[in-house]
């Protein structure tokens, strides 16, 4: 038998009577109320060493999350500084009792495409991860690895596509989605049972795009703790907790789901339509959590996207647009119907989905007040509310929905 | 002046016709005219919100030949003829006349729970696609909007109903709308409409949401009743697709199938394609209108190329997303169609399908299909 102590650290899922699955931390249930937290300055790109940050930007936002609830933050990538991440980590835990969710791409994001079926890029990305595990499973703020992030959308070639000989081989466009999904979750697999040999304290997360191919998963990544699915359904998540219970019988975990804060239609920042959305997000959590007989019961809790602004998210190669907060919306998403009649029904901002929203630090600010100001947003106060109050619905009254254009030739 | 005390007349005998109706004892039907007879001064709705293709629609509103009651009916013609290329046409009656939402008229109907309306059609076999009450936006809106349909019309008067109970009535401008579609009237149709009224009946229950038969279509052939959806939601490069759904060339079964026409231009400069089979038209997850087919455990269809190897990224269910949004989805692809009829099966176990708005789908793009693609659907039916 482990000492109590090595057990009390020991983060892991516990199977309840009647199957729902619960996390216990700490020898006590654990409800992830996570935020996406990637704080790149105003004027600052995706590559911007944040970990390095002068002004430390996490002392301020630990302090604003731990006044709002949040106990998880969720790092999509480690930095280059091990050191300079082990202190980030145990500042949020240390000062504000937050743990990290410590993330890979798994090579997703470099250039050239991730070679799945590849062998020594495959070992590549395995050692990565290990060295990384290696290097942080003893921080007492560590919570989860998570093992990508919608990696699975290149299997029909979407997003950064990548095949090899022996698939292409295959020639049916059906078998060779197949066999990309089967090389690339035996890698997840192979990862997480490694993870687990070093690091036997901390659950592994497989980070999916929507439910998409976790049947194959089912079979070939059986290993991992987790699913995370990073879902962007509007007002409800739909029948994913039931459906995941059908095809991949795991935990789950909202890695990755929110509402932005601008209105594309009327063409103005809309605080209440990002916390209208985000209350009836949580209120669905809930209704699925282990705790609560009605639902499926195997939602260990949710990780919101985002905590800041990012302001170069449009235009990323523009340096100028760094320091622009711009209202071109990104994409389109009919699920957040509020704005869905902007033009070209293009209504999601990439740049407005933060909690809290930047303000530019004053010129010649000196150093340690040389940060963004950070201005909480309605959601803020919304979901802080929610949490010591769990309810069914929102407490923003309906925004206001635009008039439909033209009935005459309406059906 | 004048203006002022006819409106006022009107506003007294509404009220009236609504309070003496709630001071009904129980039991009693409580009643609020939309059309009795012409000249009645019963009738509070105007039969002026006409849709579609208005063109190919005319009215009688003083007919005098076989009424199901009084001495008139309305008689309308619809010539199906596409005058305004729409395919469909309807009429809303609405209060003041033409009233899309943009001015206060309408009535708070709080206490009545049903709406009857009698109709027949000339010869028999008339398609009314659907019957409503309310579903009128804009400044002012409908507090509801619930519909029944399809139905077919006989040549004998029939009464209609819809359940409104539990239902919003505080604001109902759009009282009545009836609607009717080409494919489903190629000859066109001439129906009689008579005696339309909100009532209350006592013993009447909130409708729950039905759970539809099976099998349930989406396209039997062209103009079938039995077709449930309408392919209305074109998306990508929605310029370059041609839709026919009564081709007559080697349907699978029956005497017709669909034809989908989608040319390599990328007109709309998206490179891809899609059409979503909706209900009602055009929804996107705005209305509340979504069927419970809780008891498939599959979609089936069949499909050909016209040339074969023709490939579609995704057949689906489901999946639009907005207020109302689908209570699931699933799919299947890609898939490279055969020039010969080939059946596919879309698995639904363990779907919810007790919420479906979007009830076929099918996706494709120009990276697979370079010259464009022509391809042919049949028999597609939750089954």
């Amino acid at each position: 038998m482990a000492p109590a102590s090595a057990s009390k650290k020991k983060v892991f899922i516990k199977t309840l009577k009647d199957g729902h699955y619960q996390l216990i931390v700490a020898g006590k249930p654990f409800i992830v109320k996570g935020v996406c937290y990637n704080p790149i300055p105003i004027g600052k790109t995706h590559d911007y060493d944040f970990w390095n940050d002068p002004e430390k930007p996490w002392l301020t936002d630990g302090e604003l999350m731990k006044k709002m609830g949040i106990n998880t933050v969720r790092f999509y990538q480690p930095g280059e500084d091990v050191e300079a991440m082990r202190r980030v980590i145990a500042d949020l835990y240390k000062k504000f009792g937050i743990r990290t969710m410590m993330g890979h791409w798994l090579g997703f994001w470099n250039y050239p495409a991730p070679f799945y079926d590849d062998q020594d890029f495959r070992n590549k990305v395995k050692a990565d991860v290990l060295a990384l595990v290696e290097a942080l499973k003893d921080e007492e703020g560590i919570l989860f690895w998570v093992l990508g992030n919608e990696n699975n959308y290149s299997f029909s070639g979407k997003i950064n596509p990548w095949s090899s000989e022996r698939i292409d081989k295959m020639q049916d466009p059906r078998q060779c989605l197949l066999a990309r999904a089967e090389t690339y979750y035996t890698l997840i697999n192979e990862i997480a049972r490694e993870i687990h040999r070093i690091d036997p304290n901390h659950p592994v997360v497989m980070g999916n795009g929507e439910l998409i191919c976790l049947d194959v998963a089912n079979t070939f990544a059986k290993d991992v703790d987790v699913v995370g699915c990073i879902i962007y359904r509007g007002k409800t998540f739909g029948n994913i907790f039931k459906t995941l219970k059908n095809t991949f019988d795991k935990p789950l975990l909202l890695v990755e789901f929110g509402a932005d804060a601008y209105n594309a239609y009327e063409k103005k920042e809309d605080e209440d339509m990002q916390a209208y959305f985000l209350e009836y997000q949580w209120a669905e959590i809930y209704r699925n959590i282990a705790s609560n007989r009605d639902g499926v019961g195997n939602c260990l809790g949710g990780v919101m996207f985002e905590w800041t602004d990012e302001w170069w998210k449009h235009g990323e190669w523009d340096a100028a647009g760094w320091l622009v907060h711009d209202t071109e919306s990104n994409w389109s998403n009919g699920a957040y119907y509020f704005d869905i009649k902007a033009d070209r029904n293009m209504n999601m901002n990439e740049e407005w989905f933060g909690l809290v929203k930047l303000l530019p630090e004053e010129k010649d600010a000196p150093p340690g007040q040389a940060m963004n100001k950070r201005v909480p947003r309605k959601a803020y106060y919304a979901i802080r509310e929610f949490w010591k109050h769990p309810s069914k619905t929102s407490s923003i009254k309906n925004p206001e929905r635009p008039s439909p254009a033209g009935r005459k030739n309406q059906r | 002046m004048r203006k002022w005390i006819a409106g006022l007349a009107v506003l007294l005998a509404v009220s009236c016709n609504v309070c003496a109706a709630e001071e009904k004892p129980a039991g009693e039907v409580k009643s609020f005219p939309v059309y009795t007879d012409a000249k009645s001064p019963d009738n509070h709705f105007i039969p002026s919100g006409w849709m579609g293709d208005f063109g190919d629609l005319s009215m009688d509103d003083k007919y005098m030949g076989e009424p199901h009651a009084g001495s008139t009916s309305i008689k309308f013609v619809y010539t199906a003829k596409k005058t305004q290329n729409q395919g469909w046409a309807g009429v809303y009656w609405q209060n003041p006349a033409n009233n899309w939402g943009s001015k206060k008229g309408g009535f708070d109907l709080t206490g009545l729970n049903k709406l009857t309306l009698w109709m027949r059609g000339e010869k028999g076999g008339e398609i009314i696609d659907k019957i409503a009450v309310g579903g009128i936006k804009g400044t002012y809106p409908d507090t509801t909007e619930v519909s029944i349909g399809p139905i077919e019309l006989t040549t004998t008067w029939t009464p209609y109903t819809v359940n409104l109970a539990g239902k919003d009535l505080s604001y109902i401008n759009g009282a009545l709308c009836w609607v009717a579609n080409a494919d489903s009237n190629p000859n066109g149709a001439t129906f009689y409409v008579d005696d339309i009224k909100f009532e209350y009946d006592p013993a009447l229950k909130p409708a729950g949401k039905k759970t539809q038969e099976m099998p349930f279509y989406v396209y039997a052939d062209k103009g079938s009743i039995q077709n449930h959806f309408i392919p209305s939601g074109w998306m990508g490069d929605y310029s370059d697709l041609k839709l026919d759904v009564g081709s007559a060339d080697n349907p699978y079964f029956g005497k017709t199938s669909i034809k989908i026409t989608y040319d390599n231009k990328a007109t709309n400069g998206a490179r891809w394609a899609g059409m979503y089979w909706q209900y009602p038209a055009n929804n996107w997850g705005g209305a509340d209108g979504g069927f419970d087919l809780s008891r498939a455990k599959k979609l089936t269809f069949w499909a050909r190329g016209e040339k074969g190897g023709e490939r579609i990224e995704e057949f689906k269910v489901g999946g639009i997303m907005g207020e109302y949004s689908d209570s699931d989805t699933a799919g299947i692809g890609p898939v490279v169609l055969d020039k010969e009829w080939k059946q596919y099966t879309i698995d639904l176990t363990g779907k919810d399908l007790s919420y479906i708005i979007g009830g076929f789908a099918w996706a494709t793009n120009l990276d697979v299909n370079p010259d464009g693609a022509v391809f042919y659907l049949d028999e597609i039916k939750y089954e």
